[in-house]
């Protein structure tokens, strides 16, 4: 567990951070701010990332296997990958949720306005709408 | 036929009425949808004390989303022709029935109302010389991407035939969606063609264009250009 890689300190520090980042996912989806199945991620990464605090030589050998010199810059360039990819999921997500509320918010006008179209002329259920009355002829 | 104008409203009480009255005067064969886009002031009710028929959005959705309402209006409930004219009281209403006609005669599956096609009308408003260069660019864009011919692509004032009405019901972009939607249309196999009509100032208000908006305008508005033909269809398309 211990390696000359990494400090024990940092180790330690590292693992505490992660397990506390953990706890809190957890929470957020216990307290229900969070789906389960949107934690899924973040809870798999966070024990990737604890498994790499643990055993450091995975991540140095990773590290060269793809060519980085220093596994420090492997870690750097694999995070800010890994949150530019979150990033873009959650704008596809906004994306889709925008459009769905949109259609919502149009057909929530629709039906208001056949109610008020039904409530005007309750006998034969519908009917013209309001501005349909008096129209002149078309020329 | 039947003739369904679509105004959308955005927090345009003051306005309203008159652009109403003008509709009235100009075409009474048109049956007039007005979309109140969660406007804050009383528009909503105001369009209720003018006999037509309101589509209150409960949150705002934009130009785009609002109009899009009216579409969808007029695809359920079988309208031929539906005619989009900005509650604002900057389009003319005197030149809606040759927007219907140019349509209607099948010349066209939609027709867009241009401030710069044909004579210069007088009194006609024709926006200051930045907002002309702007649009004369998105002119070209429109006729190198998608084949389109329009001098005033920005024109909100366009009436839409059957097979437009059932499109745009379908996929119409939320923002700034003018320029985009004569490329969804032209895209779509349906001919484009332009009207002369005179706009004015606006009543009252103010654009909902400003400076920095403008730029955002022209660079989305470009990249919706480069990227919408390429795209793969959807039943709902996403803008």
């Amino acid at each position: 567990m211990t390696s000359d890689l990494v400090p024990f300190e940092l180790q330690a520090v590292s693992i505490a951070v992660l397990a506390a980042f953990l706890l809190w996912v957890l929470r957020l989806v216990r307290t229900q701010r969070l789906s389960l199945r949107d934690s899924l991620v973040w809870v798999v990464t966070t024990l990737v990332a604890t498994l790499v605090a643990l055993f450091p030589g995975i991540l140095v050998r990773a590290a060269h296997l793809v060519g980085f010199q220093i596994a420090s810059n492997a870690v750097f360039g694999a995070a800010i990958l890994y949150l530019a990819v979150n990033v873009l999921a959650n704008t596809v997500a906004g994306s889709q949720n925008a459009a769905r509320i949109r259609r919502l918010a149009q057909e929530c006008a629709a039906l208001r306005a056949e109610l008020d179209i039904a409530r005007a002329s309750p006998r034969d259920g519908g009917g013209a709408a309001p501005g349909e009355a008096g129209r002149g002829p078309m020329p | 036929m039947r003739v369904l104008a679509i105004v959308p409203a955005f927090n345009e009480e003051r306005s309203l009425p008159a652009v109403v009255a003008g509709l009235r005067r100009s075409a009474p064969y048109v049956d007039v949808c007005v979309v109140d886009d969660g406007s804050t002031d009383g528009t909503a009710r105001v369009a209720n004390g003018l006999c037509v028929t309101l589509l209150s959005l409960p949150v705002n959705l934009g130009i785009g989303g609002a109009v899009q309402a009216g579409y969808q209006w007029a695809r359920d409930h079988g309208y031929d022709v539906a005619v989009q004219v900005d509650g604002d009281g900057q389009h003319d209403a005197t030149f809606l029935p040759v927007l219907v006609e140019a349509v209607a005669s099948g010349r066209a599956g939609l027709a867009v109302g241009s401030r710069f096609a044909g004579p210069r009308l007088a009194g006609a408003f024709r926006s200051t010389w930045t907002r002309r260069a702007g649009i004369r660019y998105l002119s070209w864009m429109l006729r190198l991407r998608c084949g389109a011919r329009v001098t005033d692509p920005t024109s909100g004032f366009r009436a839409a035939g059957h097979e437009a009405i059932q499109l745009f019901a379908r996929s119409y972009p939320p923002d700034y969606p003018e320029p985009e939607s004569i490329a969804v249309a032209a895209r779509a196999g349906l001919t484009v063609t332009e009207v002369p009509v005179r706009m004015s100032e606006r009543l009252h208000g103010e654009s909902s264009i400003g400076a920095w908006h403008s730029f955002y305008y022209l660079v989305k508005v470009s990249l919706a250009l480069v990227v919408l033909p390429t795209r793969r269809p959807a039943a709902e398309d996403l803008f």
